[in-house]
């Protein structure tokens, strides 16, 4: 099984029937997953669907589990066995001692990881200049905003340039520009080439970035896949909707239309009608398009309809959702 | 550290001062002083650290990283332990010099007592640090570390020297050196035990 891993390049983590008990209470039942190469994984859940305990697995910091996971094919056992180096970590809620200048922070933190004072030099420069911090390099750490803060929660998990990033939660308790800075910033790390792992419990912040996705809820993964792959799963019919200019214009004849099954006036106060086709739905969209370019109607919207990620968050997390 | 390095100093230097106290060596004096106020301190110091960095999770982010855990504790209390020697060593060095001006040479008598003095310090001092250790690992609650750091230490730590005031057959500096590496090492194996063990 280990073999077989490693020689799968793009498997960087797995997590294998996982399972953690806290005494009474289930934080993970028998959870399974695999992060590729490249992939921007948002991990999402409501607060204590078992998120961070996941993560804390990954990282090393919770020992006592059942199952397996891996890092580059390499089963995590007790120790990280060198893993370390792999793993670049931004916690949720973590202090820093503050007490500790940014830079002071920073090269023990580079120290303790194994870098050596030259490589750490440029390693640091690098981080504080990609967080935009390199202004506060010799300011004590009380001294920082929430904001800065977390972007130091940042630069010290690329410090030792990792392959994977393991971010856990951070986006949470940002003001707007933050949040739209540091989101930024992780789309630059992917683009980089950087495989990470995100944990939120916020939609649209995963579904800004990621490109797989995640939902956890109760401990149990209840789905993974792309964005795509989640919104066409939840069938809800081949839908059309049309948003007419204004009640005088409709277009005639399009409930004629052969292909056309149902029509529903949506919102009649919107002019918004809702068309579902049968299974052929390019000759419905053709025919219904046929009918608005001859009658010349005038339309401010045309699409189909597909499920929006809150929905299908909605289906297997039922109900708790928070949106920004 | 300036309570210690600075405040012992110049509250050994002031107590000199004192009236009928001015015939009795400050270096003793410093020596109790260093012990009893520094051991307390220091004790606090590491609980209460140690409590709230466990609690605000500041330990994560050192665990992640290729480095054992006792380092991690050991560096701590080290780090406290070596202040208050340096604290210790500017009292004394302050108190022989206030005496030289006052007194004169100091009679060998002094000067041995004072040697057996310091050493009973830094012994109590080791004790004092391991436990305000084992108690910041142990307790959730900062306030509650300390407290117990403070008065459960205090006296654990008088008792453990106790034996060099009433028993006059024990060499007090063979007794201090014996107690200060055994007792904190104990304790110490406890707390490293303890933290290891321990899901972050």
């Amino acid at each position: 099984m280990q073999q077989s891993l490693s020689e799968n390049n793009k498997e960087l983590v797995k997590f294998s029937n996982v399972s953690k008990r806290y005494r009474e209470l289930l934080a993970l039942d028998h959870i399974s997953f695999t992060i590729n190469k490249g992939d921007i994984f948002g991990y999402i859940g409501p607060n204590g669907a078992g998120k961070t305990t996941t993560i804390k697995i990954l990282v090393g910091l919770i020992k006592d589990y059942e199952g397996e996971v891996y890092i580059r094919g390499k089963k995590i056992t007790k120790n990280l066995n060198g893993l370390q180096e792999v793993l670049g970590y931004h916690p949720q809620d973590v202090g820093f001692q503050e007490w500790r200048t940014v830079d002071h922070l920073l090269k023990t933190f580079g120290y303790l990881s194994g870098l050596n004072s030259v490589d750490l030099e440029s390693n640091i420069q690098e981080a504080l200049n990609f967080v935009n911090l390199q202004d506060v390099r010799y300011k004590k750490i009380i001294h920082l905003s929430g904001g800065m803060i977390q972007k130091l929660r940042l630069a010290q998990a690329l410090l030792i340039k990792p392959e994977i990033l393991v971010l856990d939660e951070p986006l949470s308790g940002l003001d707007p520009f933050s949040r739209y800075q540091l989101k930024n910033l992780i789309k630059t790390l992917s683009k980089e080439g950087k495989t990470i792992l995100f944990s939120s419990h916020i939609l649209s912040d995963v579904q800004d970035i990621a490109n797989k996705i995640g939902i956890l809820n109760n401990g149990k993964i209840m789905k993974i896949g792309t964005p795509d792959e989640l919104q066409n799963e939840f069938q809800v019919g081949n839908l059309i909707e049309i948003e007419y200019a204004n009640s005088a214009e409709h277009c005639i004849g399009i409930e004629n239309i052969p292909n056309i099954e149902s029509i529903k006036h949506v919102n009649p106060n919107r002019d918004l009608i809702h068309l579902k086709s049968n299974e052929d739905l390019d000759l419905s969209i053709y025919n219904i398009l046929k009918i608005i370019t001859e009658q010349k109607c005038r339309i401010h919207n045309f699409k189909l309809l597909k499920p929006s990620l809150e929905d299908v968050y909605l289906k297997y997390v039922g109900g708790e959702i928070k949106r920004v | 550290m300036i309570i210690l390095w600075i405040g012992i100093p110049l509250l050994s230097f002031l107590l000199h001062f004192i009236p009928n106290t001015e015939d009795f060596p400050i270096t003793s004096l410093v020596a109790i002083l260093i012990a009893s106020i520094g051991g307390t301190l220091a004790a606090a110091m590491l609980s209460t650290s140690i409590a709230s960095e466990k609690s605000r999770h500041v330990y994560d982010l050192f665990l992640i990283r290729p480095v054992r855990r006792r380092n991690i504790l050991l560096a701590k209390f080290f780090a406290v332990y070596f202040c208050l020697i340096i604290a210790t060593g500017i009292s004394l060095i302050l108190g022989l010099i206030v005496d030289g001006l006052t007194i004169g040479i100091l009679p060998e008598y002094v000067l041995v007592q004072t040697s057996e003095s310091l050493f009973i310090s830094l012994a109590g001092m080791a004790i004092s640090c391991s436990i305000g250790m084992l108690f910041g690992i142990l307790v959730s609650s900062v306030p509650v570390a300390a407290i117990l750091s403070v008065y459960l230490g205090n006296q654990l730590t008088a008792l453990s020297i106790l034996p060099t005031v009433f028993l006059n057959f024990i060499n007090p500096i063979l007794f201090a050196l014996i107690i200060g590496i055994l007792i904190p090492t104990f304790i110490l194996t406890i707390s490293i035990m303890t933290f290891n063990r321990r899901q972050f």
